[in-house]
């Protein structure tokens, strides 16, 4: 498995606030990448160095061994990276297959003249994410749970090579986030690579093949699932210093 | 099998029987032609209003500066047609004109999000008038220039420019108005296109959530220019017409602001982002400036005259069209539409029963 995103001591400034420093990660080929952090570690920002809504401070990213750190938004995304929004955000006052047409027309699919026919390619995504009983109806007109699909479907028109999801399950119920990891496990068996954001942990470490943990806009931890939730470093990013002596002592102790 | 359920309903034959009526309108001569006149307003504006609605409507990037388009469209062929060309050859011209200096302004205005581009545009366009009042001035004064363009005048400042009129000017007048007809059919084609659509499709992602259409792949500062460019080029052609059929243009009234406003008000009245509203906003505007202009109210002692008017009335208008139905005279109509639907949906329930 190839490397598809490599990150190079990343940094990113807002003023004089550095919400990343000197990140460094790889999101290889085919894997399911878990980000997570306490609130305001930085995962966001993230996100919109790697896809271009900020162009990082400094540092590199590359896709592809190409260096895509200083593209605009529609050009990563024509290049094959795609990313969902933590708050929705659906094109309201148009139809779901028309919303799901525009990331047909415009993508990687079309542009790679993969995708033929945008109103074709919409159904079957639609179909795939399960909203095709909905395709007519106005998008401001859903419920949550399928506005987060659509923003899913939206992507997944545009053909992604790698699809950043933020917080696709934030707000869901339990079945309904359910069904949403079925639908990402679905997505990585075909061939696309998934880098998450994710607040609930069964979720993000349920699926994850490998996890990135960020605190303060520093790196603290990457590894397996078990590897980062065992690791005092991050225990104590979460819940403070003295849990994670205790949680360390007591597993001195249980050993 | 489309057409001929078309055809088995009422709107194609009342739309066939309108349009044979705006042919005839020249010929008839119905009211001393006055309102073969009020027509080719009517068909210049709907053509502005449409034109305007492309980047406002449709792209959602309202614009208060659209006066400068139709100020250079008129300005352009002015300049030429009295430097010996000919008129109908400055038309496409001055709709070229129009697009590059649109994209010129557009690339760093539209940069700006929602109300900054519109206060942007207001600067644009004021700017863009004074420029002109004072481009006279500017050459004259200038000695870098040596020499170039500095005998006679170039845009005639506060006075404006004078055109030649032909000697038969009731048929020259019958052939505008054609022309108008001609020109505001191909606008709204062209409207129609843009709305079906890929690039149609862009812009109403563009309008609805920039980021959002930004991230799976809209380029939205080119779509964004094009659409601009579009609407200055369909804008500067109704200059051009506009400086052909009155003779006579000044900056004031080409490049003023009420200009732009009312580009803003036809759309906005008629139903802001679809196809049939600038038209039916254009209408309502022409018929109600029209009217309301040549009124005087004569109540025993109280002589009021109503010409200035017509603003106060707009004002009222737009209020109560933002606060109430945004979509316009289409909204309304679609929401009778929907009254209408369910009150005979009830009656046919009723009766079947």
């Amino acid at each position: 498995m190839g490397v598809l995103i490599q990150g190079d001591n990343v940094c990113k400034n807002f003023g004089g606030l550095r919400a990343i420093n000197k990140v460094s990660f790889e999101v290889k080929e085919g894997e399911i990448f878990g980000l997570i952090g306490p609130n305001g570690a930085g995962k966001t920002t993230l996100f919109r160095c790697i896809t271009g809504v900020y162009p990082a401070t400094s540092g590199r990213i590359l896709f592809n061994g190409k260096d895509i750190t200083r593209l605009m938004p529609h050009e990563t995304c024509v290049l094959g990276i795609t990313n969902t929004h933590q708050v929705v955000k659906p094109f309201p006052d148009m139809t779901v297959l028309d919303n799901v047409r525009v990331g047909a027309f415009f993508g990687r699919g079309w542009v790679q003249h993969e995708v033929k026919d945008a109103a074709k390619e919409a159904m079957r995504v639609l179909e795939f994410t399960g909203l095709a009983h909905r395709a007519s109806s106005l998008a401001r007109n859903l419920t949550l749970p399928d506005r987060k699909r659509l923003e899913v479907a939206r992507a997944l028109a545009t053909r992604p090579q790698v699809l950043l999801l933020d917080e696709v399950v934030a707000g869901l119920n339990p079945t309904e986030t359910d069904m949403m990891i079925a639908l990402i496990r679905q997505l990585r068996d075909n061939g696309i690579t998934i880098v998450m954001v994710e607040h609930v942990m069964r979720a993000v470490l349920g699926v994850s093949d490998r996890v990135m943990v960020l605190s303060f806009g520093e790196k603290i931890a990457e590894g397996t699932p078990k590897e980062v939730y065992t690791n005092p470093e991050v225990i104590e990013a979460y819940l403070g210093k003295s849990y994670a002596a205790g949680g360390a002592a007591s597993q001195q102790i249980n050993a | 099998m489309q057409v001929q359920e078309a055809l088995r309903s009422w709107k194609p034959w009342v739309g066939l029987l309108f349009v044979l009526f705006l042919l005839w309108v020249p010929s008839s001569g119905i009211a001393g032609g006055y309102l073969q006149t009020l027509c080719f307003l009517t068909f210049l504006y709907v053509t502005l209003s449409t034109g305007w609605n492309i980047l406002g409507g449709y792209a959602g990037q309202t614009s208060f500066g659209h006066a400068t388009f139709y100020g250079l469209g008129a300005y352009t062929t002015a300049i030429l047609v009295l430097r010996g060309v000919p008129p109908l050859m400055t038309m496409p011209l001055a709709g070229l004109i129009a697009a590059l200096y649109a994209l010129l302004w557009g690339y760093p205005c539209l940069r700006l999000r929602g109300q900054y581009f519109a206060i942007a545009t207001i600067g644009v366009g004021e700017a863009t008038r004074l420029l002109m009042l004072n481009l006279d001035d500017l050459i004259k004064n200038n000695t870098w220039l040596n020499g170039f363009l500095q005998d006679g005048v170039l845009t005639g400042g506060a006075t404006g420019l004078m055109l030649p009129t032909p000697e038969n000017i009731s048929s020259y007048a019958v052939g505008f108005y054609y022309g108008a007809m001609g020109l505001m059919f191909l606008a709204l084609l062209a409207s129609w296109w843009v709305k079906n659509s890929k690039f149609g499709l862009g812009l109403f992602a563009i309008n609805m959530d920039i980021d959002a259409a930004e991230t799976i792949g809209v380029n939205t500062v080119y779509y964004k220019n094009l659409a601009l460019m579009l609407s200055a080029f369909m804008v500067g052609i109704c200059g051009s017409v506009y400086a052909q059929y009155m003779f006579y243009i000044d900056p004031q009234t080409v490049f003023g602001f009420p200009m732009s406003i009312a580009m803003v008000l036809m759309p906005t009245i008629g139903g802001i982002g679809t196809l049939a509203g600038p038209i039916l906003g254009a209408v309502v505007y022409i018929v109600v400036q029209d009217r309301i202009l040549t009124a005087n109210l004569d109540i025993g002692t109280l002589k009021l005259s109503l010409s200035s008017m017509h603003l106060l009335l707009y004002g009222g208008l737009l209020v109560l069209i933002i606060l109430f139905e945004p979509k316009g005279i289409v909204g309304l109509q679609q929401r009778l539409a929907r009254w209408w639907k369910r009150r005979t949906g009830g009656v046919m329930a009723r009766k079947t029963t």
